[in-house]
């Protein structure tokens, strides 16, 4: 196991998670290091996307503790997560489709934009709005969705409408982003240029965990990568060391002579 | 001791009963995902079928009720065509539309029958006595109609190939209609159904409940106690939640008072939703 | 917002003369009016706050059936507040509003465990447990016969200036400026991040929930304000018409407010109140005329179901579809040829 000398932003110890009999999540232990590309994968029904539920605060952990920052953060609402940094994105596209791209982006800033109920009513948190929408402006220029801010959402296409999923997740300033498969569906094209904002968003200073079927992505874009097999830890490593790692291959083919799909590449 | 045992009685009626209005519900809403607000006027036009054909036309009892069964399955069939099918993908609609159909219903009964109660006098005058405690042949009657009904309900769903097909549709409305399930078919004989056990229950309790227009409304509550206790899903739950509902709101109303009966019935819905919304004896939740 | 240039400065104007024309037209309302229809437009007036915060609720996607009772919490309250206490009355109304929306603040807690049709029922369950309450609790709440004889909003006494608001025109226009202003603050809350986070909730609580939004506490709010103004409309009720009771505060109602909500269409702001007054009109100039007041929950209802399937945003959405069909055949004959004019 690869543990560097800085303490880890994010820290998973004996998670476990059944679901009635069955155990999703096996005594499953790993941590993401400040500033990283952590990936986490496995194959079909490894229990990564449980993990990431259980992290990201949907599901409470049957067993085993979440660490955040050295804060035991177990079961806490997501929206609790999120005011302490740790924001979640979803697969495709989960965005307010009856929204405007802007609004989408607004409703990022939730944390942001505090006002009083009065000043509400009143209308005094107008400088407050003011900057939450010029920040809002900021993100969607960051993703290069500047000029569709006040198209409707169902306008957008796909492509764009999971990069405004990220800018919504980006609004709300997070230290940790965790994204959920954001290459799953995306064309080479469309894949190269999330990599990039990846990439960019890291150098912003946010750590980033995602959960991803897309090994090529996540071997030329992660740090470091986790795989679970059968609700527990495989191997861990570099990306080099994990795709010539023989258990993972097996891993990975079992699966793929089980259901034809996830390739190792 | 002798009013223990004739409340028991009494609740075993009255568990018979509010079995069938339920299972009928949870018909309803298992292939439909509708609730129908509207299921107590459905028991009260099974009550005034009663009305009219035995009370008013002086028709055999057992004639009355067979009619007021296959006619309220009639009117749910309208339901199905008329709104629940065009509302499939909208439960929420639906279940406004059946609030709009419980008004149309009330209204009927009031223009045909007056708002005042509907008198029907008893089928028979006989009484059994059962261990001390007093049974009327009609309330008798109520109770083995209503284990027959439910028995031959309970069989036609295990052996029948509707019955399967009714219970692939309440699990998988999709993965049926890709078996070759006819979603539409097999909604609208479980509108029949459910609306027709409603209907027989009405028509059944006539004579001992004198009916008025309005009675679907304590009807509808009772309904929705027991199906929630029971969990939506779960005919067996609606069957077993009637009789714990009966038992205690029976007690409660012989040895306190009715509205006291009502808060607790409510209540115990109400701590159901909060603790176990799946109902004490639906599915476990699942992922 | 972008940069109100000249345009947005027209639109306003606009906006605030149709307002001021609005209001011009509400207040010779009553004198055009019969004394009959002056009781059952200060009513209407109450409808319009009743229905009006009904839809703050349904904001945030949650349909309760408890409206009607939190309603009559507020008229309870107020009323008791006044007959036992002697709290003066418009105090007494304003802290009816306030019992409606702590009973709402305290129901939150089991209720919004629930979500969809569980909600539904629970509120349901929640808002008959309070009516039995009243019911079997003669002491305070008078029983099945409820309370009477409460007492009715002071008269005006200022010198040269007399109102006596036993007059319906006089309380015609109390009730309007009551409901005027909880309007503005509906609509300023809903077009307030408040608003938008509420519709955020609606349509993607997760989303929400993920970057930072606590959706318990939003859906608590919005339940708690909805209820606040629906104790306010209770409260003009109860010191108007002077006599409260379990069953004015039925499902029953209940059911008309959600035909007044669904017909009307929620998905804007004036839409329900489209709906309370155009059926309010219907109801008792048309239906009363005809003298078909019997089949009156059969017309409610057929409205309710037709309006379901095939007005699925309400009459709102039919003008917008009129305006729309409108345009097409002005500029569509020469095109299609086929239309009729």
């Amino acid at each position: 196991m690869t543990m560097q000398g800085e303490r880890p932003v994010l820290e998973v110890r004996g998670l476990t998670r059944r679901f009635g009999g069955l155990v999703a999540v096996d005594h499953f232990s790993f941590s993401v290091r400040e500033g990283a590309i952590h990936g986490l994968i496995g194959p079909n029904g490894a229990g990564k996307t449980t993990t990431f539920n259980v992290i990201s605060g949907f599901y409470a952990p049957s067993a085993g503790r979440v660490f955040f920052r050295g804060l035991d953060i177990s079961g806490r609402k997501t929206s609790a997560l999120a005011a302490m940094g740790l924001v979640r994105t979803f697969q495709g596209s989960t965005l307010f489709q009856e929204f405007s791209v802007l609004d989408n982006v607004r409703v990022g800033r939730h944390l942001g934009a505090r006002a009083g109920f009065l000043s509400r009513l009143l209308g005094t948190d107008r400088q407050s709005e003011r900057e939450a929408d010029e920040r809002a402006r900021e993100t969607l220029a960051f993703f290069g969705l500047e000029e569709l801010a006040d198209e409707p959402v169902s306008n957008l296409p796909h492509g764009h409408q999971r990069m405004l999923g990220m800018a919504v997740a980006l609004a709300a300033e997070p230290k940790v982003l965790l994204l959920d498969e954001p290459f799953t569906g995306m064309n080479p094209e469309e894949t190269r240029r999330m990599m990039a904002l990846v990439r960019r968003i890291r150098e912003g200073g946010v750590t980033v965990m995602l959960v991803e079927h897309d090994m090529q992505a996540v071997m030329n874009l992660c740090d470091t990568i986790t795989v679970m097999n059968f609700g527990a830890l495989l191997v861990e490593g570099a990306p080099e060391a994990v795709r010539n790692d023989p258990a993972v291959i097996e891993a990975y083919l079992g699966s793929a002579a089980a259901d034809g799909a996830g390739h190792v590449a | 001791m002798d009013l223990l045992w004739q409340t028991a009685v009494n609740a075993t009626y009255a568990a018979s009963y509010m079995a069938l209005i339920a299972v009928g519900l949870v018909m309803i809403f298992g292939v439909m995902g509708v609730i129908n607000f509207a299921h107590g006027e459905l028991y009260m036009v099974g009550a005034y079928c009663v009305v009219f054909l035995y009370a008013q036309e002086n028709f055999p009892f057992l004639l009355a009720v067979a009619a007021g069964l296959v006619f309220v399955g009639i009117v749910g069939i309208v339901m199905e065509r008329t709104m629940f099918r065009p509302l499939r993908d909208n439960p929420l609609g639906g279940l406004i539309a059946s609030i709009g159909f419980l008004l149309i219903l009330q209204t009927l009964a009031v223009l045909g029958f007056g708002r005042r109660m509907g008198h029907v006098p008893p089928a028979t005058q006989d009484k059994a006595e059962i261990f001390g405690a007093v049974l009327t042949h009609q309330r008798l009657f109520v109770i083995l109609a209503a284990i027959l009904l439910l028995a031959a309900l309970w069989t036609f769903l295990r052996r029948s190939k509707f019955g399967r097909a009714l219970r692939a549709c309440a699990q998988d409305a999709e993965a049926a209609s890709l078996q070759g399930i006819s979603m539409n078919q097999t909604a609208r004989i479980a509108m029949f159904i459910g609306a027709a056990l409603a209907g027989v229950a009405g028509a059944l309790t006539a004579p001992l409940v004198s009916p008025t227009p309005y009675i679907g409304h304590s009807i509808i509550v009772t309904a929705f106690i027991i199906i929630i206790v029971g969990g939506v899903g779960s005919l067996e739950g609606a069957v077993i939640a009637a009789v714990l509902y009966a038992f205690v709101h029976t007690f409660v109303t012989t040895f306190f008072d009715g509205v006291i009966a009502n808060i607790v019935g409510l209540a115990l819905m109400f701590a159901v939703l909060v603790v176990r919304p799946t109902g004490l004896f639906g599915a476990r939740e699942r992922a | 917002m972008p940069a109100a240039g000249a345009g947005g400065a027209v639109r306003r104007l606009a906006w605030r003369l149709r307002l001021v024309f609005l209001f011009a037209a509400l207040a010779a309302l009553p004198y055009l009016l019969s004394y009959s229809q002056q009781e059952i437009a200060v009513l209407l007036v109450i409808n319009v706050l009743l229905v009006s915060s009904y839809r703050l609720l349904t904001l945030t996607g949650e349909w309760s059936l408890g409206h009607v009772v939190i309603m009559g919490v507020g008229a309870y309250a107020s009323a008791l507040l006044a007959k036992q206490l002697g709290v003066p009355v418009p105090l007494s109304t304003l802290l009816g509003g306030g019992a409606a929306a702590a009973v709402a603040a305290i129901l939150s807690f089991p209720l919004f465990r629930m979500k969809g049709f569980y909600f539904l029922i629970g509120s349901f369950a929640a808002g008959e447990i309070i009516r039995l309450i009243w019911k079997r609790f003669t002491d305070p709440f008078g029983g099945p016969k409820g309370l009477k004889r409460i007492d009715p909003f002071p008269d005006i006494e200022a010198g040269f200036l007399s109102i006596d608001f036993y007059e319906p025109v006089n309380y015609y226009f109390l009730a309007l400026v009551v409901v005027s202003a909880s309007l503005f603050v509906l609509y300023r809350i809903e077009r307030s991040r408040i608003g938008l986070t509420f519709h955020a909730i609606h349509w993607q609580d997760r989303l929400a929930e993920s970057v930072g939004v606590d959706t318990f506490r939003y859906r608590t709010l919005a339940f708690v304000i909805a209820s606040f103004f629906a104790g306010i409309a209770g409260g003009l009720y109860a010191h108007y018409v002077g006599a409260v009771n379990p069953t004015r505060f039925s499902v029953d109602q209940m059911v008309y407010v959600l035909v007044w909500a669904v017909v009307g269409g929620t998905a804007t702001f004036h839409g329900p109140i489209l709906g309370v007054v155009a059926l309010t009109v219907v109801n008792e100039i048309v239906l009363r005329a005809l003298g078909l007041d019997t089949v009156r929950p059969l017309i409610y209802g057929a409205i309710l179901i037709l309006s379901v399937l095939y007005l699925p945003n309400g009459l709102e959405s039919l003008g917008t579809r009129l305006r729309a069909r409108l345009q097409h055949w002005r500029g569509g004959p020469a095109a299609t040829g086929s239309e009729p004019a």
